[in-house]
């Protein structure tokens, strides 16, 4: 037990049931940021981001927008040489950046998340139209539109519902999350 | 009948409600029963993750706890819950600390995850318990001279659970051409939708359904097949916006496998959930080959 | 004779701050980043307290980890004073509202930041009323 942690290691910590520091064995190979779908989108390349990990670069990590773009299709992490799960990392990413409240400003992810987590909690269930308000505020008159004119096709085609759906036990199911996270006015 | 503990997922009830109604009907018919699980709640997508994955693996482990009542093994119709149930039960039949943690939690629900639940995706109910051979025995009219993009997108067969071929899986054309279609090879059957990107990271995520729609369209498509209320969406809602913000002129349909199989087994279209798309296939009383004639290719 | 504490926490920031009050304290203090080898420090060596964070690794895996000393017979008796910023990690989800992890026998919950003086009494505190309370039952 030494005085004081790598952020490689801060960050492998955060992994699923992690043994040691996976993403030292990172060869920068750039099978990742090749097989990446998004990649073209991301301020730093899932390559680069292992690289600034194993470099210590906390700030640079922190306010890039990576991890937020990752669309969870785990391409990257079935073809990694290495057997990263570059994915979780992703993951791992994300929470530690919600847990810090330090994220890019305007990335419409960590509110959606929050909005979607927070959805759940109350009702057990996903509703569309409520999702929709931690994002359409967002976005350009264009996209607004879009998305309106989406929505109303949906709406006509009976695709939305237009009252939340809930789960029987909501009070179990509420105390049953309190277990997990010890929040919230419980008992 | 073989019977399954079915969740169908928060999609299903309203968005993607032809996908719920031709997964019932489908199987119905071909001696299947999908039992609706008891109370079920919200897989999480992939956002709980982000908070708190021992919230995430709970929220799983309940309706998994839920089937295992029911002795039943669980099948789930989209992609994102199926892979959220299936590795909540490995990880906890793996980890008994954690298996323990969120048992604890569960007993405010009067549940117990004890390990005995399988889960199966849909389409691996169709693929491995009918089966190809005994799927095409049933099939009464089939759809002759359509030509399917077979759309797998990820996380039916990503992340990798055994050996199984995760770059070039061929399951879905064997069922296709089961039923009498055409299973069209086109490069981008495996790539990415943009999942909720379309939401939180839009230019992304339309990029990336404009490169599959002009993949499947290239290779002469005439229809895209999904397993997935995700990608359904984003492949044929979005088909507009796409068309908005690039100029193409995509008109492709993006069915759910379920309904063309279902069109195979001569289900009235209703039951079948058709009538409710952006692109609607052509009319169904033409002969199949005049049907879904070659599509517009985008400009 | 000098009291071994074990800290878990994820933050190392967080770590060296508390870890060098308790070091001028007269603590010897170890340090585990992780609830892994938090729990593996635990069965290997004897602490006669332990400050443990709460949202570390997956996600509130302090909570894990008190509720396994509570049914371990050598660890049930080890004082557990819970260090947490966690109102502040998941604020959005129940905003000003409390930490109750009540179902969990813990001794002590302070909140982040800590002040070194209130850190240093409750530490003395918990260890007396230990060990006060194993004396009696002998």
């Amino acid at each position: 037990m030494t005085d004081t942690i790598p952020f490689s290691q801060e960050i492998s910590n955060l992994l699923h049931a992690s043994e040691g520091e996976p993403l030292k064995n990172c060869i920068q190979c750039g099978t990742c940021s090749g097989t990446c779908p998004v990649a073209g989108y991301m301020d730093n390349s899932p390559r680069q981001i292992i690289a600034l990990i194993n470099l210590g670069k906390k700030d640079q990590v922190l306010e890039s927008n990576t991890f937020w773009y990752c669309a969870s299709c785990y391409h990257c992490s079935v073809r990694c040489p290495q057997e990263i799960d570059i994915t979780e990392l992703m993951y791992a990413l994300k929470r530690y950046s919600i847990w810090k409240n330090r994220y890019q400003e305007g990335l419409i992810g960590p509110t959606f998340s929050e909005a979607f987590v927070k959805m759940i909690i109350r009702g057990g269930r996903s509703f569309e139209p409520i999702l929709a308000t931690s994002y359409i505020f967002s976005f350009n008159t264009r996209e607004f539109l879009q998305e309106i004119q989406g929505a109303t096709e949906l709406l006509l085609k009976g695709r939305l519902p237009i009252l939340p759906a809930r789960i029987k036990r909501l009070e179990n199911f509420r105390r049953m999350i309190g277990r997990i996270i010890p929040m919230g006015g419980l008992e | 009948m073989k019977e399954f503990a079915y969740f169908p997922g928060c999609s299903l009830e309203k968005i993607a409600s032809s996908y719920h109604i031709s997964a019932v009907e489908t199987t119905k018919k071909l001696g299947i029963l999908l039992k609706e699980l008891d109370d079920w709640n919200c897989c999480g997508a992939t956002t709980y993750f982000y908070i708190d994955e021992l919230l995430a693996y709970t929220l799983c482990a309940r309706n998994l706890a839920i089937a295992e009542k029911t002795g039943l093994d669980v099948v789930a119709p989209c992609s994102a819950c199926y892979k959220n149930m299936f590795f909540t039960a490995a990880h906890l039949k793996k980890d008994a600390d954690l298996a323990d943690h969120v048992n604890f939690a569960l007993e405010e629900d009067n549940l117990h995850f004890k390990g005995t639940v399988n889960v199966k995706h849909l389409i691996e109910v169709f693929a491995e318990d009918i089966g190809p051979d005994e799927l095409k025995r049933k099939v009464t009219k089939p759809l002759e001279g359509m030509r399917v993009a077979p759309y797998y997108g990820c996380q039916i067969i990503r992340p990798q659970k055994d050996k199984e071929d995760v770059e070039q899986p061929q399951f879905f054309e064997e069922l296709l051409t089961a039923i009498g279609a055409t299973p069209v090879n086109y490069p981008l059957k495996v790539r990415c939708c943009g999942g909720s990107l379309i939401l939180s990271s839009r230019t992304a995520a339309l990029t990336m359904v404009r490169n599959l729609l002009q993949s499947a369209v290239d290779a002469q498509a005439s229809v895209i097949a999904t397993a997935c209320p995700l990608c359904q969406v984003n492949l044929e809602v979005y088909q507009q916006q796409v068309n908005q913000e690039f100029g193409t002129n995509f008109s492709v349909p993006v069915m759910y496998f379920t309904q063309l199989i279902g069109l195979a087994l001569e289900i009235p279209h209703k039951k079948l959930g058709i009538g409710k798309e952006f692109v609607a296939m052509a009319p169904h009383l033409l002969p199949v080959e005049h049907v879904w004639g070659l599509p517009r290719k985008a400009t | 004779m000098t009291k071994r504490l074990l800290m878990i926490d994820d933050d190392p920031d967080f770590v060296s701050g508390i870890k060098a009050i308790l070091d001028t304290g007269g603590f010897e203090v170890d340090v585990a980043y992780n609830p892994k080898d938090g729990l593996a420090a635990l069965q290997t060596k004897q602490y006669d307290l332990l400050l443990l964070d709460i949202m570390m690794g997956r996600g509130a895996e302090g909570i894990m980890i008190a509720r396994k000393l509570r049914k371990d017979a050598r660890l049930r008796e080890l004082p557990v004073l819970i260090l947490t910023g966690m109102r502040e990690q998941i604020a959005f989800l129940f905003p000003g509202e409390p930490i109750h992890p009540r179902f969990v026998e813990i001794d002590e919950l302070v909140e982040k930041p800590v002040e070194p003086k209130l850190l240093l009494e409750k530490v003395n505190s918990l260890i007396a009323a230990a060990e006060t309370k194993k004396a009696g039952r002998k």
